[in-house]
């Protein structure tokens, strides 16, 4: 389009998100997208949605990749983990399981984009089930604080949370990519590599 | 003969003596009838008292030689006796009871024997004679004559003869009679002897019986005088009833004179309370000596007077239409006081006529100077009017590539010279345009619509706001009645003289105009209350009247929305959500201003319904670069943009279905459309240009979240998801070609019924030829491929769509899948052969992570 062109290019975050089968990053990124809640549960392979939202005052565009939770090869993922700039690792609150499984992609994440410091939320979903919590905030945060990230619950249902955790997500994106910037103006860094903001 | 039998049998036992009988048959005569005896017997019975004389139909019995009763009549009850024929001899003869019975005798004089018979028995026996009927006179003749019927009965008939004073001795007369000879022995013997001894016993008695006569008399004597005191008493006793009988007959005549006055009285009082109740009706109409006064010599030009003569008319209207018995009319007083009524009416109906006759001839010519100069002045003003708000749109889209304070202070700058025009103290709302405008200094595209809409909305409230000012003004003054020309001409000047600047001046008038029109509103309010003016004329005069104030109104506003939306075709949208709301505002009102509302409604409609369908030839006719790659066509861009700006100036129209249908259309064409692009362009591949455009129409319609979308959305989806597959599956034909062949092979031949295990004898699928062709395909070449496809997927999809990921993701899949499939089809069809590819799943993967890592 031509008119966009003249424009200022917008700042573009990507998001990825990532977790088991089933424990609502799809949910989590429709409602966040559409303000819709999708009951029927559909196994997703991977899709891309993109959305103009205003962070502190400026636009700026949110590119989420939705992955497949179920997975036979984690090799797979690496390619996307590659593009992101920062990660929503979602489990569920009432699947123990779920949550032991945020540890490989944590690692995995850490492995491929090599950077401790990667802009991360730990993520509890489907916070609305309480009653049927098998993992405990205590043992969530516990997690986190081990990785250094926030965890924050949610849930996709009744949507609590769920512009908090993107947003968040975003800001500490941002945060990087100035640091990053800074960095990139004094000497050469490692750090520089990673895909900036601008439209080639 | 029977005769006796019958006698003795029937009627006897019964203490019944036959009289006559006939044999007779019935007619019609019935077969068998003539087999068995049928007797008609008149029979008298001496039993009953006085004697009755029956009729008996006698039958023989079925069984036996017995007989029986068939049927009884009484003779009483024979009305007639047809006897057929006076003249000629017939057996037949008919007998009249209840029932007619038609009968036929053996014998002509056994007939006429049974008729003659039945004639004396009647005239003996009966008061009501049966009639006899076509009977020879002879037969009944014979009683006419007592002597001739006592020698011929003799002959004829004996026993009916001695029937006359003979009485057949009872049972027990025959047992006394028999005790009392069997008493006398000698009676047998010697009659005379017993004579004698009868007399004699019979003379002791009676002399027994004179003796116990005389002897009882004292007795006699005795209940005599009982019986006379008796008597007496009674008489007494009647007489005192009787007088008592005479006082009560005087009392209850006394009461029935008291009753009937009391109802007398009760009429009397209800009577006078009607009378009292007409009378009070009748007092209460009367007219107030004021009210006649105001009738008489009111002031009509004063709006006190006015008031007054509205409330005696008012008050007058009232007495004669008051309900009135109409034979009270003929009161003498009554009718006097009606005559005054219509006198005081007529008077005042002449005065009121004549005064408004003036006031109207005077109002015409008013109204013709008032139109037709302000007219032409309001011509002037709304085309100034319209002709600055067009200037400051060109203005404002002058200034568009500029930027920064100096255009923001132009469309400042025109819109106060718009402001400048206006009239009556309407500059201030204008004033308000400016400042929003200011507002909007940042996005300068939106703050150019956003002028736009303040503009437009400016203008339709301005023209709205000077239409209904005019419109109420003319109401109320032109209903006004009586006021001196040189002030109305004061009126109108000041109106017209009313600048902003005006300031002392334009208080003055202000103050001066509330004042007057307060005084108007009374007024008219009265007036319509009365029913002198009907709003519906009022209505239809203040169309015609307002039409001719602005001539020019609707040509000017059409003028204004044509050239805006020469300017932008956009504006449109903003034309019709804002146009449909003043007609909503002004519905109701049914005013001129609706009428040109409206019509200009339809023309914005017209042309938002061209702006969509330019949109589509727009979208038909768009041309992609063939040097580059195709990613996402403008139109789809033009079109989220679209939904964005329609949604924003739509949100919460009742248009909102004008645009849903505009939606629809374009979606329609852009599915289309993207289609012929993906088959048109060179550069990228019909699948990557379906998907990534059918990626974004399906996000954009997620976002509409519009229902009449639904489906289309559910479409792009599908459509996406194929591509995304087809893209897919058609790279990945290439990176493993020629072992991708072979399997096919394989497979098309197990399909055919080769068992798998000796699909490897065949030539072409020989293990040499895989092996050959494993080859060809070491884990380094496998890996360079994928990194090309990598690479070529990278630049065959665009940047902005995101999708690269995606894709990927699928390619990755389908790759392992196929690794996969082709591994076990190499354990199915060539075991124990030791056969693998050169790489192994772990090369696979470790492929991929280090693409992932060349990024």
């Amino acid at each position: 389009m031509s008119k966009a062109k003249t424009h200022q290019p917008t700042v573009i975050h990507k998001v990825i998100m990532v977790g088991s089968g089933g424990v609502g990053k799809s949910a989590l990124t429709l409602q966040f997208m559409y303000d819709e809640f999708v009951e029927d549960y559909e196994p997703t392979k991977a899709d891309s949605y993109r959305k103009k939202v205003v962070l502190d005052g400026e636009e700026v565009q949110i590119d989420i990749l939705d992955t497949a939770g179920q997975e036979d090869y984690a090799a797979i993922r690496d390619n996307y983990f590659r593009s992101g700039e920062g990660f929503l690792c979602v489990f569920s609150i009432k699947e123990q399981e779920s949550f032991q499984a945020t540890q490989d992609f944590r690692e995995q994440i850490l492995r491929v984009k090599n950077d401790e410091n990667i802009p991360f939320l730990l993520v509890g979903n489907m916070v609305d089930l309480a009653e049927q919590r098998q993992v405990s905030v205590q043992e969530a945060t516990k997690r986190a604080q081990e990785w250094k990230v926030n965890y924050v619950e949610t849930s996709a249902k009744t949507r609590v949370n769920v512009d908090k955790v993107f947003y968040d997500l975003m800001r500490e994106i941002r945060a990087r990519k100035m640091e990053a910037s800074k960095q990139s103006n004094g000497k050469q860094n490692k750090v520089s590599r990673k895909i900036k903001c601008t439209v080639l | 003969m029977s005769r006796q039998q019958i006698q003795n049998t029937l009627f006897l036992p019964n203490d019944e003596r036959l009289i006559t009988m006939i044999s007779v048959s019935k007619i019609p005569r019935k077969t068998n009838l003539k087999k068995r005896g049928s007797w008609l017997c008149a029979v008298l019975n001496t039993m009953e008292s006085p004697a009755k004389v029956y009729i008996y139909h006698v039958k023989k019995s079925d069984r036996g030689e017995g007989f029986k009763k068939k049927m009884s009549w009484l003779l009483r009850d024979l009305r007639k006796l047809d006897g057929k024929s006076a003249e000629k001899p017939s057996p037949e003869f008919d007998l009249h009871f209840e029932k007619t019975y038609k009968w036929s005798a053996a014998s002509v004089e056994e007939k006429e024997a049974f008729i003659s018979s039945l004639w004396r028995l009647s005239h003996r026996f009966l008061i009501q004679k049966p009639e006899f009927e076509n009977i020879p006179e002879r037969l009944l003749e014979d009683i006419k004559d007592p002597h001739t019927l006592r020698e011929k009965s003799q002959s004829v008939d004996d026993i009916s003869i001695e029937g006359e004073d003979y009485q057949a001795l009872s049972a027990k007369e025959e047992a006394d009679l028999e005790l009392l000879m069997s008493e006398c022995q000698v009676a047998i013997s010697n009659a005379e002897v017993f004579t004698e001894q009868l007399s004699k016993q019979l003379s002791v008695l009676d002399g027994a019986n004179i003796h116990s006569i005389m002897g009882s008399e004292d007795q006699v004597l005795n209940l005599m005088r009982l019986l006379d005191n008796g008597i007496k008493e009674a008489e007494q006793i009647e007489e005192k009833l009787d007088s008592y009988d005479k006082i009560l007959a005087n009392v209850k005549e006394q009461m029935e004179v008291m009753r009937d006055k009391d109802t007398l009285m009760t009429l009397r009082n209800k009577n006078h309370q009607r009378l009292l109740e007409e009378l009070q009706n009748l007092v209460v109409i009367r007219l107030d000596m004021k009210h006649i006064q105001a009738l008489m010599d009111g002031d009509l030009t004063t709006p006190a007077g006015i008031q007054e003569c509205t409330a005696a008319a008012q008050a007058l209207h009232r007495c004669m239409n008051a309900d009135i018995h109409p034979s009270l009319l003929r009161l003498g007083g009554v009718e006097e006081q009606q005559k005054r009524f219509k006198k005081l009416s007529t008077n005042f109906s002449k005065r009121l006529v004549h005064h408004l006759n003036n006031l109207f001839i005077h109002q015409v010519t008013y109204v013709h100077v008032y139109m037709s100069s302000l007219s032409k002045l309001y011509s002037r003003e709304v085309s100034d009017f319209i002709e600055n708000a067009k200037q400051k749109l060109v203005a404002a889209k002058e200034s568009k590539g500029k930027l920064g304070t100096a255009t923001l202070s132009r469309l400042t700058g025109s819109s106060t010279s718009l402001a400048k025009l206006d009239h009556r103290g309407r500059s201030g709302s204008i004033q308000s345009v400016d400042s929003s405008a200011v507002k909007y200094g940042s996005e300068l595209d939106i703050a150019i619509r956003s002028v736009f809409d303040q503009v437009l909305e400016k203008v339709l409230t301005e023209m709205e706001r000077v239409c209904i000012a005019e419109q109420d003004f003319c109401f109320k003054f032109f209903h006004l009645i009586d006021k001196n020309t040189p002030k109305d001409e004061d009126q109108e000047k000041d109106k017209d003289s009313t600048t902003e600047g005006g300031g002392d001046v334009e208080t003055d008038v202000w103050v001066a105009r509330q004042t007057y029109s307060a005084a108007e509103g009374e007024f008219i309010t009265e007036n319509l209350g009365q029913g002198l003016l009907q709003k519906r004329a009022a209505v239809t005069v203040e169309i015609n009247m307002m039409a001719e104030l602005f001539p020019q109104l609707e040509t000017e506003l059409d003028g204004f929305l044509t050239h805006a939306d020469k300017q932008n075709d956009m504006y449109s949208m903003y034309m019709l959500v804002r146009m449909s709301q003043h007609v909503i505002n002004n519905q109701d009102m049914g005013s001129f201003l609706g009428k040109t509302f409206g019509n200009c409604l339809i023309k914005v409609k017209r042309n938002f319904d061209k702006f969509i369908d330019a949109m589509m030839q727009t979208i038909r006719e768009t041309k992609t670069s063939k040097k580059s790659r195709c990613g996402i066509i403008s139109f789809v861009h033009s079109f989220e943009e679209f939904t964005n700006l329609a949604e924003s100036i739509f949100k919460g129209s009742d248009r909102h279905a004008d645009l849903d249908k505009a939606y629809t259309k374009l979606v329609r064409v852009i599915f289309e459309q993207i289609i012929r692009v993906a088959q048109e362009h060179q550069k990228t591949p019909r699948e990557v240009v379906l998907m990534e455009n059918f990626h974004r129409m399906f996000s954009i319609l997620s976002h509409l979240k519009n229902p009449c979308l639904e489906n289309d959305r559910k479409e792009a989806k599908q459509r996406y998801t194929e591509n995304l597959q087809a893209y897919t599956v058609n790279l990945l034909g290439r990176p493993l070609e020629k072992l991708h062949t072979f399997f096919e092979g394989v497979e098309a031949r197990i399909a055919a019924g080769v068992k798998p295990e000796e699909v490897g004898y065949q030539l072409a699928f020989s293990k040499q030829e895989l092996r050959k062709l494993i080859k060809e395909y070491p884990g380094k070449e496998v890996k360079k491929t994928l990194e090309h496809l990598n690479k070529k997927v990278e630049k065959q999809l665009c940047e902005e769509e995101n999708l690269i990921q995606v894709v990927w993701h699928e390619m990755q899949n389908l790759f392992i899948n196929q690794y996969k499939y082709y591994d076990s089809l190499m354990t199915k069809c060539y075991p124990d052969s030791n056969i693998t590819l050169e790489f192994t799943m772990d090369n696979v993967l470790q492929y991929f992570s280090d693409i992932a890592q060349s990024h």
